[in-house]
């Protein structure tokens, strides 16, 4: 059941992303529900390695659906989740404002490792700095969706869905 | 110090590393084909978010009832005195769509107007689900003849070109997408070339390759040349908003708010039969 529903988030969020959220952009930026339920993940489940995989297909799932750049969002959710994961047990974790903060910093990683990556590929050079004007819009809109996703997900992976039964 | 050589881990981030870079690199330009996992992921979205388009129009409807019923009358007013002013417009319009027609036959002209084209709307269904693309879904597909590198336009202007088909939905660039451009002319005088160019992250275009001496105004009307032979000429782009001067001296640029609201945007034009006219050359 845990499996289903991590398999069912990444499907979710781009569903909603695609329709949903994107008929109401705050100046052009959409929340990256993706993210969200990553950098989730990383903080609840530690676990670096699961975590940097677990970012990496999400990731994966997004860029065959867009159809270009396949692998930038992989990588780029990927070594997000890997750093949320590697300060994982350092964090009181039923603070919600830990799970804001964490959403707000991932948004920001997330955002830095995209426009390094764009630098890669020589197509995307010409992309300018407005995408660290849009990431403040975006990190805003993450930040309203994180309160309610954050309260379910934690007390899901407490005694809920998302609960362990002592794998690793 | 290389001790991280021998670990195994090192090596496996390493390749997945570099894979991805190497498919990331070779998917960067827009292909001809897209591989069947990247169909399959599409075509089982697409009902989904033909659904949620179909829910969205109705909650439209539902939510009519509690308009205001005077804003309402304002409105039917406004666009009933609009109405009969475009009435008269096309009256003068006809005469002058008749004349033209009949000297194109005198002068032995072919019409590419876009109202000789064939038109097929589309329903807008999704939105690219990230900030840095600007894309569209909509609900026509291969399964409808949809060809990847159709013009698509709206009833106010150029939109972009149908960029992948899958089964049921096609996936549409937007002219303000970073990858596009467009050979635009100046509609007053007929004479100024330019390139539109897409900026990705806000809804303007950057006409570019515009010579110091044109005489460009504020104001102009920017529309197709038809000179980027996947797009018919003489569809609207939008209205000049500003124009700079190049560093170089030698050119001007200016900067394009489209005629089309992409935000709002929840019904496209497909183009079937745009053929252009390819010069063969002699080798």
């Amino acid at each position: 059941m845990r499996y289903f529903v991590l398999i069912f988030l990444p499907f979710l969020s781009i569903f909603l992303q695609s329709t949903f959220l994107s008929f109401y952009s705050i100046k052009g930026a959409i929340p990256n529900m993706l993210l969200i339920f990553v950098v989730f993940y990383a903080l609840l489940n530690g676990k670096r390695k699961n975590a940097a995989i677990y970012g990496f297909l999400c990731g994966l799932l997004e860029d065959l659906y867009i159809g270009r750049f396949i692998g930038i969002n992989a990588l780029a959710l990927g070594i997000t989740a890997f750093l949320i994961a590697s300060v994982e047990g350092r964090v009181f974790k039923e603070n919600l404002l830990v799970g804001i903060i964490t959403v707000i910093v991932g948004t920001i990683i997330n955002s830095v490792i995209l426009f390094l990556l764009s630098l890669i590929s020589y197509k995307l050079l010409n992309l300018d700095t407005g995408i660290f004007i849009n990431m403040w819009y975006q990190s805003l809109y993450n930040l309203f969706l994180a309160v309610p996703i954050y309260a379910w997900y934690f007390h899901s992976t407490k005694n809920g869905l998302l609960r362990m039964y002592g794998e690793i | 110090m290389f001790r991280f050589l021998k670990n195994k881990y090192f090596w496996i981030v390493f390749l997945v590393f570099i894979i991805s870079i190497a498919v990331m690199v070779s998917t960067a330009t827009t292909r001809n084909n897209i591989t069947i996992v990247e169909k399959f992921i599409r075509n089982s979205f697409t009902p989904l978010q033909c659904g949620m388009d179909d829910l969205r129009s109705n909650i439209g409807g539902v939510s009519l009832i509690w308009a205001d019923k005077r804003i309402l009358q304002n409105q039917v007013a406004e666009l009933t005195e609009e109405n009969k002013r475009l009435v008269f417009d096309n009256q003068a319009l006809k005469e002058y769509q008749l004349e033209a027609k009949r000297l194109q036959r005198i002068l032995d002209f072919t019409n590419d107007n876009i109202d000789t084209y064939d038109l097929v709307a589309a329903r807008v269904i999704a939105r690219s689900p990230n900030n840095w693309y600007k894309n569209l879904t909509i609900n026509k597909g291969a399964d409808d003849g949809v060809v990847q590198g159709m013009p698509v336009i709206s009833y106010e202007g150029l939109v972009g070109k149908v960029l992948s088909v899958n089964k049921n939905s096609a996936q549409i660039s937007l002219v303000t997408d970073r990858e596009m451009a467009v050979g635009v002319i100046v509609q007053e005088n007929r004479e100024t070339n330019g390139i539109a160019e897409g900026m990705g992250d806000n809804n303007q275009l950057k006409m570019i390759n515009i010579p110091y001496y044109s005489n460009i105004t504020v104001g102009n009307v920017i529309v197709t040349s038809g000179l980027s032979q996947i797009y018919p000429a003489g569809i609207n782009i939008g209205i000049v908003d500003e124009i700079n001067r190049e560093p170089s001296g030698l050119l001007l640029s200016a900067t394009i708010i489209p005629t089309v609201n992409f935000d709002v945007l929840e019904e496209v034009l497909l183009i079937f039969d745009y053929h252009p006219i390819v010069e063969v050359e002699d080798d």
